[in-house]
């Protein structure tokens, strides 16, 4: 018996002896995860771009849509002004807290509603409309190395931390040299893959932050839809506190 | 000469009436054609609401539901029941004469296949228990027997035809779990019903135990117990004794009926429970409601319905007594030297008022008899087609026949109206008829 455990001990000393130049050579995951975070996160600037989505779906004509953004998430407020298809050309929307108000620039008025009113007609829910964090929502299961296109990259397989987010379990290709997604896969609670988001290396740098000009979603379940989405004009300025306002969206709308 | 009998003014307003055969049978066809829409109508209204809901009562398994709900941490509601002991229990001690319990679960979302997809709200079965489904529910193709597959579905004919998909195929279902989590499914189309209108799209069945796994419930769980009663009748009391019950023995949802608020977000949502709410509670809170509750909207449609029966009548007969009114000024010009010769003789003011107000009774009565004949044999001859299950009408039909039931109060209140109305249209003639001075009425030439 006491040869066993002293075995035992003898075998536990060297797997981890072993193990330990691996631990060594592998990057903190978490921190990278973190990283990722941190990039795609504007809080305590103002943010302003250009969103064009196109939407392709099998045996019909593309649609684009286009929208002027403006977010100030530290008040949390945002103004979006359509700007595609021009049947639609001057729509405007604006959040500030729980409000919401919504401009017809054909009949020149605001309509009025509320978050809650919002969610309440939808399936939506508060969770849905704020910035999920990889951090807070997930923990890493598994870890892999891997290359996409000509950039290595390392798949981090995250399962939710909780059972309210949207995508149990979201599959990660992160660049090596720099925490930045190549590719996210998400998948159901019944482990199919759902959507596939590609971000192609095709970056633009605001205030210290790399974020990518295009983002390629494929819907998985329904072979053949697939959106485009590019963002341009992007802006951390400083801007005026009157872009928040119902006026700025009625200016903005002619 | 003697005053002229009550009797005798009764037999001459009905052989005046004989004598201007066109004219009465114009007038009156008026009245009867007037009789007939309105009944109609009104037996449609009175047929529809208990129609409505003797179908849905019978898609949804139950007169009364009792539901569920639990909230996850971020404060979103969700349907579940996770032990009913107590919902069972209550049944026993209340004595709701229950003739069947039933036990769903609901899966809402994206039928998927091939390039094409549709909304569909598939209710969690069990098929070895449920027998009251598998009684009653027709199938147009395929089996129930093929359900022995955990992951067959039934759908109407008409979600099949917008699918594009035949008994056989193989359908993904997109759908989220009751927390909100995105989930996807297999199933495989093994019977199809047929279409029955508005309802189509609640009419998919799948087994409980895959619904729940796609929803993320425990296979024993459920989200919707449904008590069929005997009838409709009694619905209301029962679900008050068993809320008052229920309520001693775990938490429930204060009952809210129909006649206080409508109920939000369609008689599924009413049934299924979930959604978002201000309210906080720990644990897992019931709600007791009814078809009543759920199909306030329908109820509703006959309140509209009676309305415009309503207007209907008035402008109907409003139109009427004009034409009364006209006809009955004419025969008082046409039969002046014969009221001033009455009146020559004996015949006292109240008579001749009398003799127009009964001729316009009789006119009435004849009509409103005619009109109630006329629209028994149409009511009659409709509800003898037989439309059969494969209609959009079927929620509205019983039996796929079209059925009618006037209610004794709305009936009388018709007939007090058109008689009110008829009357008073034959008032002013008879008034200025009576008026007349015999000596002036004879002179008088038309």
């Amino acid at each position: 018996m006491h040869l066993l455990r002293r075995t035992s001990i003898v075998i536990l000393a060297l797997a981890a002896f072993a193990v330990a130049p691996l631990g060594a050579q592998s990057p903190d995951f978490n921190a990278m995860l973190r990283a990722v975070d941190v990039n795609g996160s504007f809080t305590k600037l103002d943010y302003s771009a250009v969103f064009t989505i196109v939407t392709q779906k099998p045996n019909e004509k593309d649609s684009v849509i286009q929208v002027r953004l403006f977010r100030r998430d530290d008040h949390d407020q945002i103004v979006w002004i359509m700007q595609k298809p021009e049947a639609q050309k001057g729509q405007g929307f604006l959040k500030v807290d729980e409000n919401i108000w919504m401009y017809d620039p054909e009949s020149g008025k605001f309509s009025h509603s509320t978050m809650k009113e919002q969610i309440q007609n939808s399936k939506a829910k508060s969770s849905d409309l704020k910035r999920t964090s990889y951090v807070d929502d997930y923990d890493i299961a598994t870890t892999a190395e891997g290359v996409l296109g000509k950039y290595p990259v390392w798949v981090l397989t995250l399962k939710a931390k909780n059972n309210e987010v949207s995508y149990p379990t979201l599959k990660l290709s992160i660049r090596k040299d720099k925490p930045l997604i190549l590719k996210e896969e998400d998948f159901s609670l019944s482990d199919r893959p759902m959507r596939t988001v590609y971000f192609p290396p095709t970056y633009i740098e605001v205030a210290g932050k790399t974020i990518s000009s295009q983002m390629l979603i494929i819907d998985e379940l329904n072979k053949g839809e697939k959106s485009q989405l590019t963002i341009s004009d992007v802006s951390v300025a400083p801007l005026p506190d009157a872009t928040f306002s119902k006026a700025f969206l009625g200016q903005s709308s002619k | 000469m003697s005053r002229t009998s009550r009797g005798s003014i009764v037999s001459m307003a009905l052989r005046n009436l004989n004598r201007q055969k066109k004219r009465t049978v114009l007038l009156g066809g008026a009245i009867a054609f007037g009789v007939m829409i309105i009944t109609i109508i009104d037996a449609f209204a009175g047929a529809f609401m208990q129609n409505v809901s003797t179908n849905f009562a019978d898609i949804a398994a139950g007169h009364i539901f009792v539901s569920g709900s639990e909230q996850t941490a971020s404060g979103k509601s969700y349907a579940v029941i996770h032990d009913d002991t107590a919902l069972v229990q209550v049944l026993k001690e209340t004595g709701i004469p229950a003739e069947y319990v039933s036990k769903r679960s609901m899966a809402q979302g994206t039928l998927i296949f091939e390039s094409k997809k549709t909304q569909a709200n598939i209710q969690g079965v069990d098929f070895s228990s449920e027998r009251y489904l598998t009684d009653r529910l027709i199938l147009s193709q395929g089996s129930f027997k093929a359900m022995s597959n955990p992951q067959g579905l039934i759908l109407s004919e008409q979600t099949a035809r917008k699918l594009n998909a035949q008994v056989g195929d193989s359908l993904i279902l997109q759908l989220t779990t009751v927390t909100g989590q995105q989930n996807v499914g297999d199933m495989t189309l093994v019977a199809t019903t047929p279409d029955n209108g508005l309802m189509s799209g609640f009419s998919a069945y799948a087994n409980i135990a895959y619904v729940n796994e796609l929803l993320n419930l425990a296979p024993n769980e459920y989200q919707s117990m449904g008590i069929f009663l005997p009838s409709l009748s009694g619905m209301d009391r029962y679900a008050d004794a068993y809320y008052k019950d229920l309520k001693t023995k775990v938490n429930v949802k204060e009952r809210v009926k129909a006649t206080d608020r409508p109920a939000m977000g369609g008689p599924m949502a009413a049934m299924f429970g979930g959604g978002t709410t201000e309210e906080k509670w720990t644990g897992v809170r019931y709600s007791v409601t009814t078809l009543d509750d759920m199909l306030s909207s329908v109820k509703q449609i006959v309140n509209v319905l009676n309305s415009v029966s309503l207007g209907i009548l008035i402008v109907l007969f409003l139109i009427i007594m004009v034409g009364i009114l006209n006809t009955f000024r004419m025969t008082m010009f046409e039969r002046i030297r014969e009221i001033g010769t009455m009146r020559a003789i004996g015949m006292q003011r109240q008579q001749v008022r009398s003799l127009f107000i009964l001729e316009a009774l009789f006119l009435a009565i004849a009509g409103m008899v005619v009109g109630l004949i006329v629209a028994a044999i149409i009511m009659g001859v409709l509800s003898l087609f037989n439309l059969g299950v494969n209609t959009p009408l079927f929620m509205i039909l019983r039996k796929g026949h079209f059925s009618f039931s006037l209610p004794v109060a709305r009936g009388v209140m018709n007939v007090v109206i058109i008689t009110v109305l008829t009357l008073a249209a034959a008032a002013l003639p008879a008034r200025t008829a009576a008026r007349l001075e015999p000596a002036q009425a004879l002179r008088t030439t038309k």
